[in-house]
């Protein structure tokens, strides 16, 4: 086909039709595919049986192979990729072993196989450290705890999940306590931005794809990934109603580690990148937006703005954001702060209607997700079931561009590879402009 | 008058305004009204909420809110109880946990919270909960209720599990089940043999006051 996966995917951003909807599986943390399911996928499209590389460690996706990114018309990789094409720059960890105490130092492109409760054979990143408890497998990154597998499980799970650790800010009781806690170790160090240019540089220049950089670094967010994080995912829903000051200066000390890390990030990269993801910040539930959109504009709207409007003054990329649910109302405040692109698109979620998003935001927002029902859908249907479905989706979403086809979310285990490829075919051929 | 601080303080919870909630209930605590009577109040209020949220007028930190209200009111009124001898007998105890292998507990956590700020009694078993946990759970606490969570297709057959273990040990009779997360359905629930199916946390409220009653009536 005429068009580089690059172009397909800038053009579709621009709000134009470009010769065929871009495509994305695996690019990103919250567009890819479970390792079991990653690997009966390989088994039943006849490819070479090997262990996953995992690509994002506590929810196990798999890095997509070569094979299987030309076999699905994938258009976008991400920066951090680590299997070919794969910037050939590797960042060095360095630190003391839980296993047996020893210095280490390793690379992150240097793995080693484990046999992961699903029953299959992964490879893991030699920084990450598994050591078995009762409960399951605990992983350790760079010699931290960061979760633990339960025995009959999929991912590792933080340990406020376990009751084993609160969250850290749980306790604070006033804006003083918020300022002793270690806020400067949510900025990015120097030698990741380093390794990230050079990593954006080699792919822009040795590949076809778009490129999405995932890192944001530090909390990851302002709400979800932010305040719920740090203080609870209840507590921090009452603080931004009965304990506004605390909330504040909560807030304050987020969004000045995220502008320090934005700053550094766009300045690395933002010659190279097409898009960068802002942060990631579930908004919704399945049944409605957790807080009203008075609380957004009185403690996010602002904030977010700064952050967009750096990448926007100072780069050529593209904004994504990632909110999970149903965040209807908020679409069109985002569109306002100039956000560019949003994810997952969950059309499972009350308000999601995908006929009135597109109607109501399509010429504004480019839909990243959205192509198939995750949650029923996907999973359940037979495939001839799943090409109707996708293909009504393609329908709705993609003319006029600004739609990057992907499925709501992961791809978890249990989902039959014949719907995958049902899916993934008709994104292809359905997905032709112009649609008919 | 007296009429009217119960139904201020109703108002004020509805309202989710917490001082003013605070400041009526405790001049309903002067005038000589009994903790019951508040609280009673309060349940009528947290009702509303509850309507609200379904209406889509309220969101999720409204119902985290409300509760917090609630809490703050019980911290006043639990020693006046003591103090009067007053038995508070709660709307029904509740024996809550997330299946074996799944972790998800957000959902859950919401369910207790209304449950608590409802005047349950809730005990929280955590998640990747076993059978054999839940069924000890049932023995030493005889619940008038028991309440399984999961968010995912894999898991969710661990809730058959758990009734069959307590069908095993005679308890099944004993209690009332009520399932609820993402994948669950009514369809679900009555081929598995539990006794109910909560949507939200808000359904799951008023379904499990129904369930005490049949409970109750049973025995």
């Amino acid at each position: 086909m005429g068009l580089k996966p690059r172009d397909r995917v800038i053009s579709a951003l621009r709000h134009e039709e470009p010769d065929r909807i871009p495509i994305d599986l695996g690019a990103t943390p919250c567009t890819g595919v479970h390792a079991k399911t990653y690997y009966d996928l390989r088994k039943y499209l006849g490819l070479s049986l090997k262990p996953v590389r995992v690509m994002d460690i506590g929810q196990q996706l798999a890095e997509v192979d070569k094979d299987v990114l030309d076999l699905l018309h994938v258009d976008v990789v991400n920066v951090n990729r680590v299997l070919e094409p794969m910037a050939p720059h590797p960042y060095i960890y360095r630190f003391a072993s839980v296993v047996d105490g020893s210095l280490k130092e390793v690379s992150d492109r240097e793995f080693y196989i484990w046999r992961a409760p699903y029953g299959v054979d992964v490879e893991m990143p030699k920084y990450i450290e598994i050591v078995e408890v009762g409960e399951g497998f605990a992983g350790y990154s760079a010699g931290n705890i960061f979760g633990i597998i339960p025995r009959g499980g999929y991912y590792f799970w933080g340990l406020d999940r376990w009751r084993k650790s609160k969250p850290p800010l749980a306790d604070v009781k006033s804006v003083d306590d918020v300022k002793k806690f270690d806020w400067d170790s949510f900025k990015v160090a120097d030698d990741v931005v380093e390794i990230l240019r050079k990593r954006a540089e080699y792919l822009y220049r040795n590949t076809d794809y778009a490129l999405i950089n995932n890192f944001v670094g530090g909390p990851g967010g302002y709400h979800d990934a932010g305040g719920q994080n740090l203080r609870g995912w209840d507590k921090w829903l009452s603080d931004l109603r009965i304990r506004k000051p605390l909330a504040e200066a909560i807030l304050d000390h987020i969004h000045e580690v995220m502008m320090y890390n934005i700053k550094k990030i766009v300045n690395a990269i933002g010659e190279y990148v097409q898009v960068t993801a802002i942060a990631y910040d579930d908004l919704g539930t399945e049944e409605g937006p957790q807080i009203s959109v008075q609380t957004f504009r009185e403690f996010y709207k602002h904030r977010y703005e700064e952050l967009i409007g750096y990448v926007k003054k100072h780069s050529r990329m593209f904004t994504w954001l990632h909110s999970c649910g149903s965040i209807y109302p908020f679409i069109r405040e985002f569109i306002g702060i100039g956000l560019d692109i949003i994810n997952p698109v969950q059309i499972s979620a009350r308000g999601m209607d995908p006929e009135k998003l597109k109607k109501e935001f399509g010429e504004q927002i480019t839909f990243w997700g959205g192509g198939v029902d995750t949650q029923h859908v996907l999973p359940l249907a037979k495939p001839e079931e799943v090409v109707d479905h996708v293909k009504k989706l393609i329908k709705i979403f993609a003319p006029g561009g600004g739609y990057v086809y992907a499925s709501v979310h992961n791809i978890q285990p249990g989902v039959p590879p014949q719907n995958i490829v049902a899916m993934f075919k008709t994104a292809y051929e359905y997905g032709k402009y112009p649609i008919r | 008058m007296s009429v009217d601080v119960l139904s201020s303080i109703k108002d004020s919870l509805v309202n989710l305004d917490m001082d003013k909630t605070i400041d009526f209930v405790k001049k309903a605590v002067e005038l000589g009204f009994k903790p019951m009577d508040i609280i009673n109040v309060l349940a009528d209020g947290m009702r509303v909420v509850g309507v609200r949220y379904e209406r889509g007028e309220y969101f999720v930190s409204d119902l985290i809110v409300a509760s917090e209200i609630f809490k703050e009111v019980m911290n006043i009124l639990e020693p006046l109880i003591t103090r009067v001898g007053e038995v508070v007998r709660p709307f029904g105890r509740v024996v809550i946990g997330t299946v074996e292998g799944d972790v998800h507990d957000i959902g859950k956590n919401l369910v207790i919270t209304m449950l608590r700020a409802n005047g349950f009694e809730v005990i929280d078993l955590g998640v990747d909960v076993p059978p054999q946990k839940f069924v000890e759970a049932v023995k030493q606490y005889k619940p008038d209720i028991v309440g399984m969570s999961a968010l995912l297709t894999s898991t969710m057959i661990n809730m058959k599990r758990v009734i069959e273990a307590l069908e095993k040990e005679g308890l099944r009779n004993s209690v009332k089940i009520i399932v609820g997360g993402a994948p669950i359905t009514e369809k679900f629930a009555r081929e598995i043999g539990a006794d109910a199916y909560g949507e939200n946390a808000v359904t799951a409220i008023e379904i499990c006051k129904k369930l005490v009653e049949e409970l109750h009536r049973g025995k």
